[in-house]
């Protein structure tokens, strides 16, 4: 709060001031009074009302300092009351009242809809838990009577499960609790799972599954992790190119400070003009228009889960040659994850 | 034959599952008293435990806790619920395998032969007729002969001879090599299970795999 700006405020009232010191310095005048009385009591008036605008401006100024440079220094500003003392002077009370009865409506509408958020996750996840068990039922039955039942159900009933995979870890990401354990977890049975989950696909597809051996240990979820590897072999096979030697490879670099894990694979690849957009949500892009089965949310969930995960996820592709996933996994970087 | 007691309370599930281990060579059994799960546990004396977290009156978390303070019977977690928080907790618990549905049936056998091969200290030796296998070494012996196989062929193999008078589809052969990180392809498979032919040929054993058109292999 500036002095000036306060004054320039109040220009009214010192005109008006001013105005009434000359008509009373008329009105003394005509009733004849000393020049010397007049002075003095101008002055007396002059100086009281100076004090009044001083104080005023002082209680003032308190109040509204603190308020502007709270709400500036608060990262959640809406709690700048709460940092406040309860103003003396009135308009200053009328403020903080009504600011009180915005914050508490706001606060409770907002509360309302992570209420409301909230129970939609839990009613999304007990729901996919349910699904499951028809599905679980299904496996088992076909398995059971396999010649008697067209294989081709097997693989759509897969398709089935990582679509209700994927909206279970939509969910789960996008929600700002804490849904994921770090812990050590051995890459190398990470991707032998996933090898399995995916096995029935890649062998119809002659696609060869190439794994480097790896003894190599990482922070992470594991099954945050394998949902993630499982978008970008999902992604591979989904993205073939018709030719005889299809391939997925899989390795891992590790120095000092990181590990890489790298999925390769000899597609058809991703257009540059595609390929920094490729994680943004419903994204599909060249491939996933001339393809169907597209949604545009797998890559974009893996981010999303590498981010809360403190991975850091990146591709790089030649059309027609090959696309190249990158995650890479900070060693003991427990501050990272952290965050 | 092993007994597995299936503590599922989908109807469909546990009756499915039942069929899938005796059609494996183990004994299935289905808990129905879930009031009394613990006695009934007790009575039955399974060698393992296949068991739901969802089920009535006790959920399977408290019922594993419960049955671990009088037993060591091993334990394999098999639920809905995907993730790791609930999986340390039943590994706490004291869970031996955690397995979330829906699974893949020959997964699902394949770890409850690790469970139960771990609890056995995993005899390394397997008998075929008159055929001495030593897994690690892939060797097979007769009398004075000796033939070396590769891991993959000993992979078939000791399959095979695990799984005697049935049928071995080519996805069971599939599933098992590649849960020990052998990611081979079709192609790679019907070489190597020929290989594997010719090889207990030298030893004697010309016609000891069968192959079922269409359905798979057996020893015989």
């Amino acid at each position: 709060m500036k002095f000036k700006e306060y004054l320039k405020d109040k220009f009214y009232a010192i005109i008006l001031t001013f105005l009434s010191v000359g008509i009373i310095y008329l009105i003394f005048k005509a009733f004849r009074i000393k020049t010397d009385i007049i002075f003095i009591g101008i002055i007396i008036f002059l100086i009281c009302n100076f004090f009044i605008l001083s104080i005023d401006y002082f209680r003032k100024k308190r109040f509204y300092s603190d308020f502007l440079s709270n709400i500036e220094e608060l990262d959640k500003s809406y709690l700048v009351l709460e940092t406040l003392d309860f103003p003396e002077f009135y308009e200053g009370k009328i403020l903080y009242q009504a600011l009180y009865e915005i914050n508490k409506s706001y606060l409770e509408n907002v509360n309302k809809i992570n209420n409301s958020r909230r129970s939609f996750k839990e009613y999304v996840e007990m729901w996919i838990h349910e699904v499951k068990i028809p599905l679980a039922s299904l496996v088992l039955t076909i398995n059971n009577h396999q010649t008697e039942i067209n294989p081709k159900i097997k693989s759509q009933i897969k398709r089935l499960e990582d679509y209700v995979d994927q909206v279970l870890y939509y969910v789960r990401s996008e929600n700002a609790e804490k849904d994921y354990l770090i812990k050590k977890v051995d890459l190398g049975s990470i991707i032998k799972n996933i090898g399995l989950k995916n096995m029935d696909d890649l062998l119809e597809n002659h696609i060869e599954f190439i794994v480097d051996k790896i003894n190599t240990f990482v922070l992470s979820d594991s099954k945050w992790l394998e949902f993630v590897l499982g978008q970008i072999i999902n992604n591979a096979i989904k993205y073939k190119r018709n030719i005889k030697n299809s391939y997925i490879k899989i390795s891992v670099n590790e120095d000092k400070t990181k590990v890489v894990l790298t999925i390769e694979d000899n597609g058809i690849g991703i257009k540059e003009s595609d390929i920094k957009q490729v994680f943004e949500k419903s994204f599909t892009g060249e491939n996933g228009r001339v393809r169907s089965k597209s949604t545009g949310m797998g890559l974009y969930i893996a981010k999303n889960m590498c981010n809360k995960l403190g991975h850091k996820i990146s591709l790089e592709s030649i059309v027609n040659k090959y696309t190249k996933v990158y995650i890479t996994f900070a060693k003991n970087d427990f501050y990272e994850i952290a965050k | 034959m092993q007994k597995i007691l299936i503590i599922e309370d989908d109807e469909l599930i546990s009756n499915e599952l039942k069929n899938l281990l005796n059609n494996n060579n183990y004994e299935g059994v289905i808990l129905k008293d879930f009031k009394n799960a613990l006695r009934e546990i007790k009575e039955l004396k399974p060698d393992l435990i296949l068991l739901d977290i969802n089920i009535p009156y006790m959920n399977g978390e408290m019922l594993l806790k419960n049955l671990r303070e009088t037993s060591n019977i091993p334990v394999i977690m098999v639920t809905s619920r995907n993730s790791d928080i609930d999986e340390a907790l039943s590994i706490t618990y004291g869970a031996d395998d955690y397995i979330t549905k829906p699974y893949n049936p020959n997964i699902l056998l394949l770890r409850i032969g690790a469970v139960l091969k771990r609890l056995n200290n995993g005899t390394d030796t397997l008998i075929f007729k008159d055929l001495t296998i030593n897994i690690s070494k892939g060797i097979i012996k007769k009398d004075n002969l000796e033939i070396i196989l590769t891991k993959n062929e000993m992979i078939i193999f000791s399959y095979l001879v695990n799984h005697q008078n049935k049928i071995v589809t080519r996805d069971e052969l599939m599933t098992t090599l590649w849960n020990n990180e052998e990611f081979i392809n079709d192609n790679a498979l019907t070489v190597n299970v020929s290989r594997l032919r010719a090889k207990l040929k030298e030893i004697g054993y010309e016609d000891a795999i069968d192959t079922r058109k269409g359905m798979g292999y057996i020893l015989s």
